[in-house]
């Protein structure tokens, strides 16, 4: 088990080069001084061209490609990420600040899309053919055919304006506690989860039923198991295989989705910067943050392989 | 109460409702007895409800199921009679019959185990089930069991999964799995049609072998007469939800009397009888089980059809003590459905 672990993260390694490589290339396409991403801009006001030159070999900016790139990844490694164009403030600085945010957004979408959608899944499955299983089957297709913005809108409109149950934008006060802030991200984190719970939903219905049709569990049930114990021992762990791997996989779809959901709830996360940055053309940080996801995205499917090791014992080979 | 014999169905009755209320009568009065310690082989052709007589013995039908008529009488050696038929089929009775003194073997092995669990713990799982003992204790009975059935290196074996099992060794790993809590019947169903030939006759040995040491009786389902002829002592021939003929191996096989039977023996090639006679198929196909002829259901495909198997569906006749026909062209004391 430990052995697989190990190789899954040894392979993850040349693809967060092959990632970074990517993103180089694309930072040395980007128009404007890379000086400008690489100093606060009030250290280079009033600097004569002779000292922006000379601070460029200083800097190493004249250096082949390749050491450069090893120089920048080395930097990002420990932190120093350079410095935003349009704002002036260190990215590591804005990433630290931002990126916990989205991810605990995230985090919330996935877990209440996993509370529901097992839930959901697991009634419409044991209740196959009732109305029970239409309804949750008729929600299903209203929660994936309708987009995140629209979802997030229509929320705020009866939840927050109409009912004023929850807040409509924002993250919270700084003062307050996280228990308090809680009920900012409820409405988000809903929004953004829905459509992954209603997919979850699908899905945990027909994994659900296709196992219990497996000739095992008719196997437990002739040992003279109870129903609850056929069900948890044998049937959920391994409908939940399948599930796992849709669970995850749609974990960077989160994050992307939370671009859309930040801008419609006014929460300030990473996704809301990446839009702002992006209208700015603050290339050094729009590249930084797509980074940073495509490691979140890897670290995702990392959880996936360890997942999937941990339930089914035919991957570990 | 010991009997003579250890299960005796009468005139059970398992129906199907399948879209707009069409009813399948899968099982449809069948009637037999199981002596104690004696193997009965219950034979016929696919989708004639020899499934379904076990899997209703064991209850363990699916939810479309209903069992409006009959009862399965078990006569456990020291313990009280039940119906298994009135039972609750989640309930706690019947669990505590399954796996413990009646054990069900299938016919997929591949898929009948779990493969998440290893053969350890789903052996272990049937015994811990049934009585209290430690986990320890399970596992080398587990151990043993896995060795009386020759899986070489089984103390080792037990950790493995069934992915890293053969087809064979699986239905032996099934096999251990019946018969660890020491059952008084075992039901096999079909436990070889799934592996290859020469694996067939290791495990039908095999499970002969068991017999003789621990002495439950066992209910042998399949389609192949030749495994009957092996290792039956009575014999059940099944056609269309209904026992055609009953009676011990050499009234079946020496003195078979209804025609079906005696045209599946003429169909199939039987081990030792090459050369000579040539086989005969039998003409026709099985009728739609929810659009049954009114008389014989075998009388669309019989030789020696009359007029009177148009009409009637024929009764049981007992010939002999032992050997009971459905057919109105046999000539015996009317026995009651």
């Amino acid at each position: 088990m430990l052995k697989y672990f190990f190789k899954r993260l040894l392979v993850m390694i040349p693809m967060m080069l092959a990632i970074s490589l990517l993103v180089f290339g694309a930072l040395e396409l980007t128009p404007g001084d890379p000086l400008t991403a690489q100093f606060p801009p009030d250290q280079l006001v009033g600097m004569s061209q002779e000292d922006l030159d000379a601070l460029r070999e200083a800097v190493g900016l004249n250096d082949p490609m390749l050491v450069r790139y090893f120089r920048w990844l080395i930097a990002f490694f420990t932190g120093d990420m350079g410095y935003s164009i349009q704002t002036g403030t260190p990215i590591s600085q804005v990433i630290s600040y931002l990126l916990p945010q989205t991810v605990i957004l995230a985090a919330a979408a996935l877990l209440i899309s996993t509370i529901f959608g097992l839930i959901f899944g697991i009634i419409a499955a044991t209740k196959h053919n009732t109305i029970w299983d239409y309804l949750a089957s008729v929600i299903g297709v209203i929660g994936i055919s309708m987009p995140e913005f629209f979802i997030g809108i229509v929320a705020i409109l009866i939840f927050a304006i109409n009912l004023g149950w929850l807040p409509a934008q924002g993250r919270g006060s700084a003062d307050a506690t996280f228990i308090q802030n809680l009920r900012y991200l409820i409405l988000p984190a809903s929004s953004l989860g829905l459509s992954l719970a209603a997919a979850l939903t699908r899905y945990t219905r027909n994994s659900m039923m296709d196992v219990m049709n497996q000739d095992y569990v008719k196997t437990a049930r002739a040992k003279g198991l109870s129903e609850s114990r056929v069900f948890f021992k044998h049937v959920f762990r391994n409908a939940l295989m399948p599930i796992s791997v849709l669970i995850f996989l749609r974990l960077p779809m989160l994050i992307g989705g939370s671009v859309v959901i930040e801008q419609v709830f006014g929460y300030a996360g990473i996704g809301n910067r990446l839009l702002t940055a992006i209208n700015s053309s603050d290339y050094q940080l729009v590249l930084t943050i797509i980074l940073m996801l495509s490691f979140v995205a890897l670290l995702a499917s990392l959880l996936i392989d360890l997942v999937t090791a941990l339930l089914d014992p035919r991957v570990r080979l | 109460m010991a009997t003579e014999y250890i299960l005796e169905i009468n005139n059970l009755k398992t129906q199907f409702v399948v879209r707009r209320r069409r009813v399948v009568r899968a099982v449809d009065g069948v009637t037999f007895k199981v002596r104690r310690g004696k193997i009965l082989g219950l034979v016929g052709e696919s989708g004639c409800g020899k499934s379904v007589t076990a899997h209703s013995i064991m209850r363990l039908l699916p939810k479309t199921a209903v069992i409006p008529e009959g009862s399965i009488l078990f006569h456990p050696e020291g313990g009280e009679s039940v119906d298994m038929a009135k039972l609750n089929p989640t309930g706690r009775k019947i669990r505590s019959i399954r796996g413990n003194e009646i054990s069900m073997i299938f016919q997929d092995p591949m898929a009948s185990l779990n493969p998440v669990y290893n053969i350890g713990d789903q052996i272990i799982e049937v015994l811990r089930e049934h009585s209290k003992i430690t986990k320890k204790e399970a596992l080398e009975r587990a151990v043993r069991m896995l060795e009386l059935l020759s899986i070489p290196k089984a103390s080792e074996r037990i950790k493995d999964y069934p992915h890293q099992f053969s087809g064979g060794m699986k239905q032996r790993v099934m096999i251990a799995m019946g018969l660890i809590c020491r059952p008084q019947l075992l039901i096999a169903d079909e436990p070889t049609t799934a592996l290859d030939v020469t694996i067939q006759a290791q495990i039908i040995e095999l499970i002969k072998e068991m017999q003789s040491e621990f002495g439950f009786s066992t209910i042998i389902i399949t389609h192949n007469m030749g495994i009957v002829a092996d290792m039956a002592d009575d014999v059940a021939v099944m056609y269309m939800g209904k026992i055609v003929e009953f009676g011990t191996k050499e009234d079946v096989f020496l003195n078979p009397l209804h025609p079906y039977t005696q045209a599946l023996l003429k169909s199939v090639p039987i081990l030792g009888n090459a050369g000579e006679d040539k086989l005969i198929p039998i003409r026709g196909v099985t009728p739609d089980p929810s659009e049954m002829p009114p008389g014989c259901a075998f009388e669309p495909r019989c030789d020696f059809a009359t007029e009177a198997c148009k009409t009637c569906v024929p009764g049981r006749v007992g010939v002999t003590d032992s050997h009971i026909v459905r057919c109105v062209h046999c000539i015996g004391e009317k026995l009651d459905d």
